[in-house]
C-alpha cells in the first residue's frame, strides 16, 4: 500500500512481480479443466474444406497422414491428428501414416494411430492402415516417395517389409495417394506444399500450430493447399464437424480421460480474457505514468 | 589445394546441379533421373549420419566440462546419463542385441526400455519446456504491448481482434447487435485472408527470392563459409 | 504399482521440476534441463539407428550386397563427416559436407522459386473487376479506391508520407463498407485490390536499394501497416499456441497424474 501511495498506481502496476501474472495464468488453466464450461465453436471455411475433401473419398482411396510434430506441440497437433485419423477410419478410407519430424515425430505417429485404430476393431493393420514410422532425410525422403515409397521405407515401423503389407501393394507413390495431411509444427508442413504439391500435384492439407497458422493462410489463398487447421481452434472445429457427422465417435469425445481440443477451447477463452485484461491494465498504467510524468 | 578447396566446391556444384536439372525432365530421361534418384536415396542415409553429429559435439563439450569441474559440472553428468541410457537402449533395440527387441512398445502393450524413456522422460520434458512460454507470453503482453504510436496501435488492435475472434465467446461478442452474430469471428477470418495474407505473402516472396539467390551463390562457389572457407 | 503409474509419477515430477523455474532458478530445474538436453539426443540415436540406418543401409547391405553395393558410398560419406573431430584430417569432412549442402541447396532453390515465388505472385494478380451484371458498380468502387491510391502516392511524393497512406486506406474502407452493405460481389474485387497493394507495399518496404522517401516512402509506410496487421495476427495466434501447450501439461498433471493415482489407490 505504501508503495502505491509513494509511486502511484501506475508504478505499482508496472513493477508488479511477474509471478502474480504466472499464478493467474495457472489458475486460469486449471479451473476450466476441473470445471468444464462446454463452449461451442463455429466452423471456418479452411477447416470445412478439409473435412469435405475427406468426406468425398471412398473406401478405395488412400490418405497419407504425416506426423511432422513432436511432444512440444502435441496438445495442438495431437487432437488434429486424432480427429483426421478417426474421420478417415470411420469412412473406411485407407490410411498410410509416416513421420518426418526428428524430435519425436515417430513416437507421436505410433501413439495416435494405435489409440485411434483401437476404436475400430474391425479394421486390420496392413490392410486398412499402415504405420511406416520415422525417416531421416527431409526433402530427399519426400521427393523419393514420388518415385517409390518402398525405396524410402523398405519396412514399416515394426520392421515388416512393405511387400508383406497388402495395402502397400496398392500404393507405390504419390499417384496412388488422394490426399496428404501433414500435422506440422514447422517447416515440414511448408515442404509438403512448396515441394510435393508444387512438383507432384498431390493435394495437400496442413494442420499446423497456431504460431505458424498466419503464414499458411498465404498458401491457402493461393490454392496450394486444400484445407487448413490452425492451432487448437482449427482442431476443435474439426472435432465439431466430426461429431455432427459421426455420432458414433461421441463416447471418445465425452471421455474426460482423453484430452480433446473442444475442452481446450474453454481454457483458451479464460486465458485469452486474462491476457487481454493484462494488455488493458498495462496500457492504463502506461498512460497514467505518462500523464504523471507530463505533470511533473 | 585441389583436394581441400576445389574438389569440395566441385562436389557442391554437382550435387546442387543434379536436382535442379532433374526438375526440368520427365521420368523418361533416365540419364538425368537415375543420378537424381541415387542421390536422393543416398541423402537419406547421409542425413542420418549428419543428424547424429550434434551428439558427438555435446558429448565432447560435456566431458570437458566434467573434467574441468567448471560451474554446474555435475549437471553435465545428468545430461550424459540422459543421453547414454535411451541412446544405448535405442541402439541395442534397433539391432535386437541381447534382451532388447526393437524400440517400439512390445506386442502386449508393455513398454520397451527405449519407449519407456520416450513416454515418461522425453515427452514430458519436451512438452513442459515449451509450455513455460505460455507464462512468459502473458507477462510480455502485460509489459510490452503499449499504444506508443500508430504502428504499435495497429499491431495491438490486430492482436486483440484475433485473440477475441478465435475464442468461442469472442466470436459472438457482438451478437446483441442485429445481424452481429459471429461478426467478430467473420471479421477475424477476413483479416487472416486479406491483410494478413498480403503481409505473409510479401514476406514469403521476399524471403524466397533471398533464399534462392543464396542457393545460387552456394552452388556457384561464391558463398563458401559452410565449408569453413573464406570468400575469395 | 503398475509400470504405467511409475512412469506417470516420473513424468509428473520432471514436469514440476521444470515448472519450478517460474518461481525462481533452482537445482531441480537445472537437473531437469540437463536431462532434457541429454534425452533429446538419446532419442535421436535410437530413432535414426532403428528407422534409417538399419532398414535403409545395414539390412540392404547384409541381405543383398551385390544389389545394393552403391550404398557403400553414402555410408562412407556419412562416416567421413566425423573426421572433423580428428584435427589432422578434419578437412576431409568437407567432401561429405559439400555433397550434403550442395544437394539440399539445389532442392531448396527450385522449391523456393517454383513452390513459393511463382504461385504466390500468381495468386496476387487476381481480377479486380467483378462479374456481370454488377461490373459497373464494381468498376466504380475499385476505380475510387485506385484513384485514392494514386492521389495518396502523389501526396507522399510531396513529403506527406502518413497522410498519403491514410488517403488510400480511408477511401478503401469507405468503398469496402459500401460494397459490403449494398454490392457484395464488389467486395471481392476490393479485397483483391487490397491484397495486391498490400503485397507490393510490403515488398517495397523490404527493398532497401531505394531510399524510403517521397512516393517510395509512402508505399513503404503502407507496407509497415500491413506488416503490423500480420504481426498482430501472428501474436494473437502465438498466444493461442503457447496456451495450448500449457493446457496439455495441466491436463496431464490433473487428469493423468492426480486422477490416475486416485484411481489406482481406489482400485
Amino acid at each position: 500500500m505504501a508503495k502505491i501511495k509513494e509511486g502511484g498506481l501506475s508504478t505499482a502496476l508496472q513493477q508488479l512481480d511477474r509471478r502474480w501474472i504466472f499464478l493467474l495464468v495457472a489458475v486460469g488453466a486449471i479451473l476450466p479443466i476441473l470445471f468444464p464450461i462446454g463452449l461451442s465453436v463455429t466452423v471456418t471455411p479452411p477447416v470445412r474444406d478439409l473435412f469435405d475433401r475427406i468426406e468425398s473419398l471412398t473406401p478405395d482411396d488412400v490418405v497419407m497422414v504425416s506426423f511432422d510434430y513432436g511432444p512440444t506441440t502435441k496438445p495442438e497437433n495431437g487432437p488434429m491428428a486424432a480427429a483426421v485419423l478417426r474421420h478417415c477410419l470411420a469412412r473406411r478410407v485407407k490410411v498410410v501414416v509416416l513421420a518426418l519430424f526428428p524430435i519425436g515425430g515417430g513416437a507421436m505417429a505410433t501413439e495416435e494411430l494405435d489409440r485411434v485404430a483401437a476404436e475400430f476393431p474391425t479394421l486390420r493393420y496392413g490392410t486398412d492402415f499402415v504405420n511406416l514410422g520415422y525417416k531421416d532425410g527431409g526433402q530427399a525422403s519426400m521427393k523419393q516417395m514420388g518415385e517409390d515409397i518402398a525405396r524410402v521405407f523398405p519396412s514399416d515401423s515394426r520392421g515388416t517389409p512393405l511387400s508383406r503389407l497388402p495395402l502397400m501393394q496398392k500404393v507405390r507413390n504419390y499417384r496412388d495417394i488422394k490426399l496428404v495431411v501433414s500435422l506440422a509444427t514447422g517447416i515440414i508442413g511448408d515442404w509438403w506444399i512448396n515441394l510435393i504439391n508444387a512438383q507432384f500435384g498431390t493435394p495437400v492439407a496442413v494442420g499446423c500450430t497456431a504460431v505458424s497458422a498466419p503464414k499458411f493462410y498465404a498458401y491457402y489463398d493461393s490454392h496450394q493447399m486444400i484445407g487448413l487447421l490452425g492451432g487448437l481452434k482449427g482442431a476443435s472445429e474439426y472435432e465439431r464437424l466430426l461429431l455432427d457427422a459421426y455420432p458414433q465417435v461421441k463416447p471418445v469425445y465425452d471421455n474426460p480421460m482423453i484430452f480433446n481440443a473442444m475442452r481446450g477451447m474453454d481454457v483458451q477463452t479464460i486465458i485469452h480474457a486474462i491476457i487481454i485484461g493484462f494488455i488493458i491494465i498495462g496500457n492504463v498504467a502506461y498512460f497514467l505514468g505518462r500523464s504523471r510524468a507530463a505533470r511533473v | 589445394m585441389f583436394l581441400r578447396v576445389q574438389l569440395p566446391l566441385l562436389l557442391t556444384f554437382l550435387a546442387g546441379l543434379i536436382p535442379i536439372v532433374a526438375f526440368f525432365f520427365t521420368e523418361k530421361a533416365r540419364l538425368v533421373k537415375v543420378p537424381n534418384d541415387r542421390l536422393e536415396k543416398w541423402m537419406i542415409i547421409i542425413a542420418g549420419f549428419a543428424i547424429m553429429l550434434g551428439v558427438v559435439n555435446v558429448v565432447q563439450g560435456n566431458i570437458r566440462k566434467i573434467e574441468r569441474k567448471g560451474p554446474g559440472w555435475h549437471y553435465a553428468i545428468f545430461l550424459l546419463i540422459g543421453l547414454v541410457l535411451p541412446g544405448s537402449f535405442g541402439l541395442l533395440g534397433a539391432f535386437n542385441v541381447g534382451p532388447f527387441h526393437g524400440i517400439s512398445p512390445h506386442a502386449d502393450g508393455s513398454p520397451s526400455p527405449f519407449s519407456f524413456f520416450v513416454s515418461y522422460v522425453f515427452q514430458p520434458l519436451q512438452a513442459t519446456m515449451f509450455s513455460l512460454l505460455a507464462f512468459y507470453v502473458a507477462s510480455a503482453a502485460f509489459r510490452a504491448f503499449r499504444v506508443r504510436n500508430l504502428e504499435a496501435t495497429i499491431l495491438l488492435l490486430a492482436a486483440v481482434v484475433v485473440m477475441l475472434g478465435r475464442i468461442p465467446l469472442g466470436e459472438s461478442l457482438f451478437a446483441w447487435i442485429p445481424g452481429g452474430k459471429l461478426a467478430l469471428g467473420t471479421f477475424t477470418e477476413w483479416l487472416m485472408n486479406n491483410p494478413n495474407t498480403a503481409a505473409q505473402r510479401g514476406i514469403m516472396i521476399g524471403a524466397a527470392l533471398g533464399a534462392a539467390s543464396l542457393s545460387l551463390r552456394v552452388i556457384l562457389g561464391i558463398e563458401r563459409s559452410y565449408l569453413g572457407l573464406e570468400k575469395d | 504399482m503398475s509400470i504405467e503409474l511409475i512412469g506417470t509419477w516420473i513424468a509428473a515430477l520432471l514436469t514440476l521440476c521444470l515448472f519450478s523455474f517460474l518461481y525462481k532458478d533452482n537445482p531441480f530445474f537445472r537437473f531437469a534441463e540437463a536431462l532434457f538436453a541429454g534425452v533429446s539426443l538419446g532419442y535421436y540415436i535410437g530413432q535414426t539407428a532403428n528407422n534409417t540406418l538399419k532398414p535403409n543401409l545395414v539390412l540392404p547391405l547384409v541381405h543383398d550386397f551385390r544389389g545394393n553395393y552403391d550404398l557403400v558410398i553414402p555410408a562412407l560419406l556419412g562416416l567421413n563427416l566425423y573426421t572433423r573431430y580428428i584435427p589432422r584430417i578434419a578437412w576431409m569432412a568437407r567432401f561429405s559436407l559439400a555433397v550434403y549442402v550442395g544437394y539440399y541447396t539445389g532442392v531448396n532453390m527450385v522449391q523456393k522459386l517454383q513452390g513459393e515465388v511463382l504461385p504466390q505472385a500468381g495468386a496476387t494478380m487476381m481480377p479486380l473487376l467483378g462479374a456481370f451484371p454488377i461490373a459497373g458498380t464494381t468498376a466504380l468502387l475499385v476505380t475510387l479506391a485506385a484513384t485514392a491510391l494514386v492521389l495518396g502516392l502523389i501526396d507522399s511524393a510531396r513529403g506527406h508520407l502518413t497522410r498519403g497512406a491514410v488517403i488510400f486506406v480511408s477511401t478503401w474502407i469507405v468503398a469496402r463498407v459500401v460494397a459490403q452493405v449494398a454490392f457484395p460481389l464488389a467486395a471481392d474485387a476490393l479485397d483483391n485490390l487490397l491484397l495486391f497493394v498490400g503485397v507490393i507495399m510490403v515488398l517495397i518496404y523490404f527493398f532497401f536499394s531505394l531510399e524510403h522517401r517521397g512516393a517510395v516512402g509512402g508505399m513503404s509506410r503502407l507496407g509497415i501497416w500491413f506488416l503490423m496487421l500480420g504481426f498482430g495476427a501472428a501474436f494473437g495466434y502465438t498466444v493461442m499456441g503457447r496456451v495450448s501447450l500449457l493446457i496439455g501439461r495441466m491436463n496431464f498433471l490433473i487428469i493423468d497424474w492426480i486422477g490416475g493415482t486416485v484411481r489406482a489407490i481406489g482400485g
